[in-house]
């Protein structure tokens, strides 16, 4: 199979090649007039062919097409379309400027209706683009703009509760999302156990969720990614934006370092110490800051320079006894450079760091994990004609894990000093991916990744007899962690386990005309590394582990089937899309595994599989005085673990049975109202099935306490979930004609004060004696007001 | 982990709330309970010894019906059999002659509606409690009264113990399972903090060696009764050692174990 895909893509690439005629290139770059950032993902549509580009992550587009005279009509959210004749008989270089399509601060645009409208020839699907403003324009918790948080409004985007962190893609684990910022892996994405997310949303410009069709140029997770470019700065004027919150308060500042060449950014946010717990007289805190800095310079017109970084933590202390600090680094730099007007190239170095930290002095001991991992990119973007467009790559990345460190803090402590094995792994990968526009309708676009993984020494590694690192117990049906019968010593380097995967990946688009057609698409992934976690969402102190022998690399094959349609000139589109996947080698937990600085995961791990399947309806109004979107997911998740042997049970009898984040039922409804200049509402309505949970079916005594017996797993579901959350804007009429711009942003989340639970527990009560059920609501009303200010 | 759940609940504790509620539930077949705790006491001959046998009920239901009509007897690898005598209050099942030894295996056996049910055993030792400390400063917030009982690890082996602590102000016990990961052949120590606390309460702290076996099997129930609020972790119904040698799926429910027994009394300064 993979062979013949080489065939069919050099067959293809071929064809392409040889029916060409004298052809001109056009090529350049789109900037904001305003402030020269780079546009991405602007489209550049040339009339008479129908054929055309979007601008890649740096502004940057080509397309090549026979001599001769054309419109060109460029276009974007939240811009005034550009239309103009160009007379191709040579090659041309040409940057455009958009125009903000409305000059209020931080507007949603509303006016013009030609630019929300869904691509329809492009095979590109499951895929959800949200703009900055549009982001900013929900109402939020606590009146913090939330990335994550607004990206769950989304078709098949859930999150396993309120309050909870991560998100699932299509029934994936939160662990199987790429996020990236400016092409920097995050590994934890939440601040405060996941009430707010790491995003700092006054320093992103772009962000681009993937579903499914993944192009070859993203690996190494399973169910999406998440792609999110930082502003590069404005490089003609100095501009300072910032705003007051009730949780926090964000400062940016943004100018050129020498203008019209280079541009920095530099963005800061940073909740209130002792936050939630100054009510309570004492010595704590629970806080949160993170720092957003690019710069970019444009050595020449071939040559661009960008480095940015980023530096996020979470502090969280109780009386110094209990400290708890985690937080992600991240450092990268990146280098533009143009071969020729056809051929862009991209090199980024990347590091990035995850930490974890925990101090609890009431025992004695300080705990540090961690990831570290160094990342190099080569990607390339050849537009070899307006119809068909090469991106190819390679792509490195060396691990290395902490998984833990524990020392005592003190002599008296008790706590033996101990550094759980460090675990290294190299990944690395090669790409292509052909977009091709075969006919006036049809257009395809396919790719082949290559993926390998090393684990590499320096490593001590556990031997068991038959390999098998989880025995099962026949007598008491259950799984236990076996004792290794020796150990193997893996110098420096040296390969421990090695994995290849071809991960073959194609869409296709049929367009009936130019605004209705149909697509689909088949993407395989592998995801190398597993996040160790048996609660229902990732928390911070969750550590991946690589893949090894014992815990084989996750497998995934989508296919995804869609119909797209923009209607009323456009100003209303509808997404409709089905899709099923089938994950191989998700991992879970045998009971009462302990996963806590467990130096020997696979002793406590079982290899199941996954899938997923549901439909999801978008329709979104793009124009007039009420815009929106109303989203639709009927879905289910599901995992299943069967027994290695006719006698083992497996988990749940080796039953599938739901994921703890599984949602029959999501709906979402985002409407917006511009009243006139000085006010505009938002809302969000929120509507899902409840969190699968496991309900007791009885009790017994033992020891003098009562213990719940379970039945079949996650069989029950929690009360269905929904709230309402409004927002407003004021923009005083007075902010004409100064220079210094400000707004209020006065929110209330649960309008209706809607008690959902986020969890129900079922505990003996301590004086009674009798059994109970408790609910847990998190968030009730909360009101919230944020004062923003820009100049 | 589970403190810094706790800690996780304090940060939501401020928006949250928690509320006992309604909820109707799917009930399951009563089955057998054993209770079979051989305690031998540090300082007695261990000759007195009481197992519990009752069944399961539904959830929410306020009685535990006892089991009344069982054989009930351990033997020790010498064939030795000690008789369990129906006691006064229904379900519990004395013995005033049993012989404990450290490191001898015992093996139980109970005839219960016609089922036979066994479990085979080891006897542990158990370290004894050095010394006590109180901390009026104590517990995360530094307001807590505080109180640590110490005792050695035992040398050179690998080592689990069992600590469960009675406070005055609660009706059932606290329980918690200890591994000498990270303090081998080190003092350890229970620690136990609550704002009731005052000068003058008793509280008693019992400390018992235990299996790994039993750990990991002490280690899911606990997790199960405790309220970890949305961080819990899936579970499902854990046997215990008892085998049902008639109808192996009529499984019973609990645990037979034995080992020396430390009860540190301590009165609040």
């Amino acid at each position: 199979m993979p062979k013949k895909n080489i065939a069919v893509i050099l067959f293809l690439f071929f064809t392409s090649l040889f029916f060409s005629q004298e052809k001109k290139t056009i090529s350049g770059i789109v900037y904001d007039e305003m402030n020269k950032e780079t546009l991405i993902g602007v489209s550049i549509t040339i009339k008479e062919t129908k054929t055309g580009v979007t601008t890649n992550e740096y502004g940057f587009y080509s397309l090549t097409l026979p001599k001769g005279n054309y419109t060109i009509l460029i276009s974007i959210i939240g811009y005034q379309p550009l239309e103009e004749k160009i007379d191709l008989t040579s090659d041309i270089k040409k940057n455009f400027f958009l125009k903000i399509s409305n000059k209020v601060l931080d507007e949603v645009t509303v006016s013009t209706n030609s630019n929300k409208r869904i691509n329809v020839r492009k095979p590109e699907m499951s895929v959800n683009k949200l703009s900055i403003q549009e982001i900013k324009e929900m109402p939020v918790l606590l009146g913090e703009v939330d990335i994550i948080k607004s990206i769950l409004t989304l078709p098949g985007v859930t999150n396993a509760g309120e309050g909870q962190s991560g998100f699932n893609v299509r029934g994936g684990g939160a662990d199987q999302n790429l996020i990236l910022l400016d092409e920097s892996t995050i590994y934890n994405s939440s601040h405060l156990f996941g009430l707010f997310s790491v995003f700092n949303p006054d320093a992103i410009k772009d962000l681009k969720l993937y579903k499914g069709g993944i192009p070859a140029r993203y690996g190494g997770r399973l169910s999406s990614v998440l792609d999110i470019y930082q502003k590069e700065g404005n490089k003609n004027e100095f501009h300072f934006n910032g705003g007051i919150g009730l949780i926090s308060s964000r400062a940016l500042v943004e100018g050129p370092i020498v203008k019209e060449k280079g541009s920095f950014v530099v963005a800061a946010r940073g909740s209130y110490a002792h936050l939630f717990l100054k009510l309570v007289d004492n010595p704590n805190s629970a806080y949160f800051y993170d720092l957003n800095t690019k710069l970019s310079y444009s050595i020449n017109e071939k040559n661009n320079l960008f480095l940015s970084g980023y530096f996020g933590r979470d502090v969280f202390s109780l009386n110094q006894n209990f400290v708890n600090t985690y937080g992600n680094a991240v450092f990268n730099l990146r280098w533009n450079h143009l071969f020729s007007k056809k051929l862009f190239s991209n090199l980024s170095l990347i590091y990035s760091d995850y930490y974890y930290g925990l101090t609890i002095d009431v025992i004695g001991f300080n705990w540090a994990s961690g990831i570290k991992n160094y990342n190099l990119k080569y990607d390339f973007k050849h537009y070899v004609s307006d119809k068909f467009k090469l991106n190819y790559g390679i792509h490195f990345n060396y691990y290395n894990f902490n998984p833990g460190k524990i020392e005592p803090t003190k002599a008296s402590s008790g706590i033996n000093e101990e550094q759980l094995e460090r675990k290294y792994a190299l990944e690395s990968a090669a790409y292509i991916d052909i977009e091709n526009q075969l006919s006036e309708n049809i257009s395809v676009n396919y790719g082949l990744r290559f993926s390998s993984f090393l684990r590499l020494g320096q490593q001590t590694y556990n031997v068991y007899e038959n390999d098998q690192p989880v025995t099962y117990n026949s007598n008491f049906l259950l799984y236990e962690s076996a004792q290794p019968i020796g150990t193997i010593f893996y110098k420096k380097n040296e390969v421990i386990a090695q994995f290849q995967n071809l991960e073959p990946r194609f869409s296709i688009s049929y367009a009936f005309n130019d605004d209705e057609s149909i697509k689909a698409s088949y993407n395989r992934m592998s995801q190398y590394l597993h996040l160790i976690s048996n609660t229902q969402s990732p928390t911070p102190l969750d550590v991946w582990t690589p893949s090894d022998k014992y815990l084989k690399p996750q497998l995934l094959d989508q296919i995804a089937i869609g119909y797209y349609k923009n209607f009323k000139d456009n100003s209303y589109t509808l997404e409709l899309e089905s899709f099923y996947k089938k994950i191989k080698n998700r991992v879970d937990y045998i009971d009462g595994a302990n996963l806590i600085a467990n130096e020997a995961i696979e002793r406590v791990v079982l290899n199941g599989n996954a899938r997923a399947y549901g439909l999801e309806t978008m329709i979104r109004k793009n124009s007039g005085k009420y815009t929106g979107w109303i989203s639709y997911t009927l879905s289910r998740t599901e995992q299943q673990v069967k027994g290695r042997t006719p006698i083992e049970t497996g988990i749940n009898n080796g039953n599938w049975y739901k994921t703890g984040f599984d949602k029959l039922h999501n709906l979402s409804v985002v409407a917006n109202y511009k009243l006139n200049e000085k006010w505009r509402f938002g809302s969000t309505f929120t509507f899902q099935t409840g969190q699968p949970v496991t309900f007791p079916t009885g009790q017994y005594e033992y020891e003098g306490i009562t213990i719940p017996i379970y039945g079949a797993r996650n069989e029950s579901n929690l009360p269905l979930y929904h709230h309402l959350d409004v927002s407003a804007t004021l923009t005083p009429r007075k902010n004409k004609g100064r220079k210094w711009q400000s707004e209020w942003v006065f929110g209330i989340y649960n309008i209706y004060n809607r008690q959902n639970a986020a969890s129900i527990t079922f505990r003996q009560n301590d004086e009674t004696a009798l059994n109970e059920a408790i609910r847990l609501s998190i968030f009730g009303i909360v009101p919230s007001a944020t004062y923003n200010i820009k100049f | 982990m589970k403190k810094i759940f706790l800690a996780l609940i304090i940060v939501m504790a401020i928006f949250s709330c928690e509320k006992v509620i309604d909820v109707k539930l799917n009930s399951s077949e009563p089955r057998l309970v054993v209770e079979a705790s051989i305690n031998w006491l540090n300082g007695t001959d261990g000759s007195q010894q009481t197992i519990k046998l009752s069944t399961t009920a539904d959830y929410f239901s306020n009685t535990i019906p006892p089991v009344t009509n069982a054989v009930v007897f351990i033997t020790n690898s010498d064939n030795q059999q000690f008789d369990f005598i129906q006691g006064e209050t229904p379900g519990t099942y004395e013995c005033s002659n049993f012989v404990p030894f450290l490191n001898e295996t015992y093996t139980l056996t109970i005839v219960y509606e016609g089922e036979t049910y066994t479990s085979t055993e080891k006897l542990l030792n158990t370290p004894t409690v050095k010394r006590v400390e109180q901390k009026n400063d104590g517990g995360f917030l530094g307001e807590d009264i505080e109180v640590k009982f110490f005792y050695d690890d035992i040398q050179n082996e690998t080592n689990q113990y069992l600590l469960k602590i009675k406070d005055p102000y609660k009706v059932i016990p606290e329980y918690g399972v200890l591994e000498d990961r990270f303090f081998e052949n080190n003092e350890m120590f229970g620690l136990y903090f609550s704002e009731d606390l005052k000068t003058g309460d008793t509280i008693n702290f019992t400390l018992n060696g235990i299996s790994l076996n039993y750990f990991n099997y002490m280690n899911i129930v606990l997790s199960q009764v405790g309220n970890n609020g949305p961080f819990t972790p899936a579970t499902s119904t854990t046997r215990g050692n008892i085998i049902n040698q008639t109808n192996f799926d009529n499984f019973a429910l609990g645990y037979f174990r034995l080992s020396k027994t430390e009860i540190k009394e301590y009165i609040v300064q």
